[in-house]
């Protein structure tokens, strides 16, 4: 990655994290709100070398998991599969394309809520309502957030949007 | 495709994961090993971002803005009465308000800081510490009811372990307080809602539905008189010589924007200032 490339990513990563903890709380209806942290772990995975995007995971995981301390360990553990996952995923087989990417980022919330809920334990009833009805909502918000910020920040991320 | 993406696995990706996959491991069975580093991280480099975030939250309900939108009263604010969502938030501020002028006892008002996880609920991040006299154990409420008990405290920022989280216990009793019972989260849910059981009821007790369950204040660290929830009735797992009680929480943490933390309540019945007040005349009496 050149230079102007990386500096043009750690802009946008910042401004994710940025909107993140200003605009989100004024969105309201927090179970639902797009996740601007976990879009911006997946920008930076889909990007990177697998191992990479683990310790990256691991690193936001951690620092959610000092925000809710509910079950400590949880998010770094849900984090880094995801950002493994997803750029072993990007390495491996799919391609440039919006639709792809927002249901990329999309399963990545989804897949993050449920190791999360599942290294949490907890009552199945509370599980299936979260993963089931929140979720999927969360992620599908985060995954529109996510093309929104592909479509603007494309020429900076370096990213061929196919039709 | 950008340049670096399309690669092999290679051994160093693999240890990486495998080295980040043990130390959450790690983590999630000694939380004590992360906890004082996720402390320092929260003092720290969360620092900035958690003041950006108290900020936002605070110029969506502050009293500034309250004040402004009052000053404002004008047909923009008026219509604003009538979206829901802000009109459940303002009435939420409104009771708050109202029970801050009846509680007997020195607090904290505190604005929650809601994070992105599902199990954000379990526990809440608040935005008031040491600094302002918060210190662990001390019982946090809302409007409703009992919200949860203070776990940690920064100079800045505490954590609150809410009655949702697994680990909350509360010793209670239904009014007029004839039967005791200690209370703790439920494994069931109504709708999207969790709920609680007030457990170890004796079988010779019964409760009628929609008795309210309040504190008892036995083990000091709740006082007597907080509204924990309503009586459903009895739980499907009732077995042996205990009874089990569904009970519909009076607070609920996703929906909490703002708590007071009671500063030492001591013994004090708190009851009478949880008795709502008279309504207020409908917005569309306004002048």
């Amino acid at each position: 990655m050149m230079r102007t490339d990386r500096t043009r990513l750690v802009a946008v990563l910042g401004f994710l994290v940025v909107l993140h903890f200003a605009l989100r709380p004024r969105l309201g209806w927090g179970q639902v709100a797009p996740d601007f942290l976990v879009l911006a772990l997946l920008l930076y995975a889909i990007r990177s070398r697998p191992g990479r995007a683990a310790v990256a995971g691991f690193a936001a995981g951690f620092l959610l998991d000092a925000l809710v301390p509910a079950r400590f360990g949880a998010a770094a553990l849900a984090h880094t599969v995801v950002g493994y996952l997803a750029a072993w995923g990007r390495a491996v087989f799919f391609p440039d394309n919006l639709f792809v990417n927002g249901a990329v980022i999309a399963v990545g919330v989804w897949l993050r809520n449920a190791i999360v809920l599942l290294a949490s334990g907890g009552s199945a009833g509370a599980m299936g309502m979260q993963l089931f009805v929140w979720s999927p909502l969360q992620a599908l918000t985060t995954a529109a957030a996510g093309a929104l910020v592909l479509l603007v920040f494309r020429d900076w991320l370096d990213i061929r949007l196919e039709a | 495709m950008p340049p670096g993406t399309v690669r092999s696995l290679t051994r160093r990706d693999t240890v990486l994961f495998s080295l980040c996959v043990a130390l959450s491991v790690v983590l999630l069975f000694t939380p004590e090993a992360g906890r004082s580093v996720a402390a320092a991280a929260r003092s720290t480099v969360l620092k900035p971002l958690l003041w950006l975030q108290a900020w936002a939250e605070a110029s969506r309900t502050s009293r500034a803005r309250f004040d402004k939108l009052r000053a404002e009263r004008d047909s923009a604010a008026y219509a604003a009465q009538f979206v829901p969502s802000l009109r459940a938030e303002n009435l939420r501020l409104r009771s708050l308000l109202g029970l801050s002028r009846r509680l007997p006892v020195a607090y904290v008002p505190a604005e929650v800081l809601h994070q992105s996880l599902p199990t954000d609920g379990r526990t809440l991040l608040v935005s008031a510490g040491s600094a302002r006299g918060v210190r662990p154990f001390d019982p946090v409420v809302g409007p409703e009811g009992l919200l949860g008990v203070v776990r940690a405290v920064e100079q800045d920022w505490s954590v609150i372990m809410t009655w949702a989280h697994p680990e909350f216990r509360a010793s209670a009793y239904a009014e007029p307080g004839s039967v005791f019972g200690v209370v703790a989260p439920a494994l069931q849910v109504e709708g999207a809602d969790h709920l609680l059981q007030l457990r170890g009821v004796a079988v010779r007790d019964t409760i009628a539905p929609g008795t309210r369950v309040v504190t008892s204040g036995l083990g000091g660290v709740y006082p007597p008189g907080l509204p924990i929830g309503t009586v459903i009735g009895p739980a499907a797992e009732e077995t042996g010589w205990e009874r089990v009680y569904l009970v519909r929480p009076a607070s609920s943490p996703e929906l909490a924007t703002h708590v007071l933390i009671l500063r030492a309540p001591g013994p004090r019945d708190l009851a009478p200032a949880f008795v709502p007040e008279p309504s207020p005349p409908p917005a569309d009496s306004v002048p």
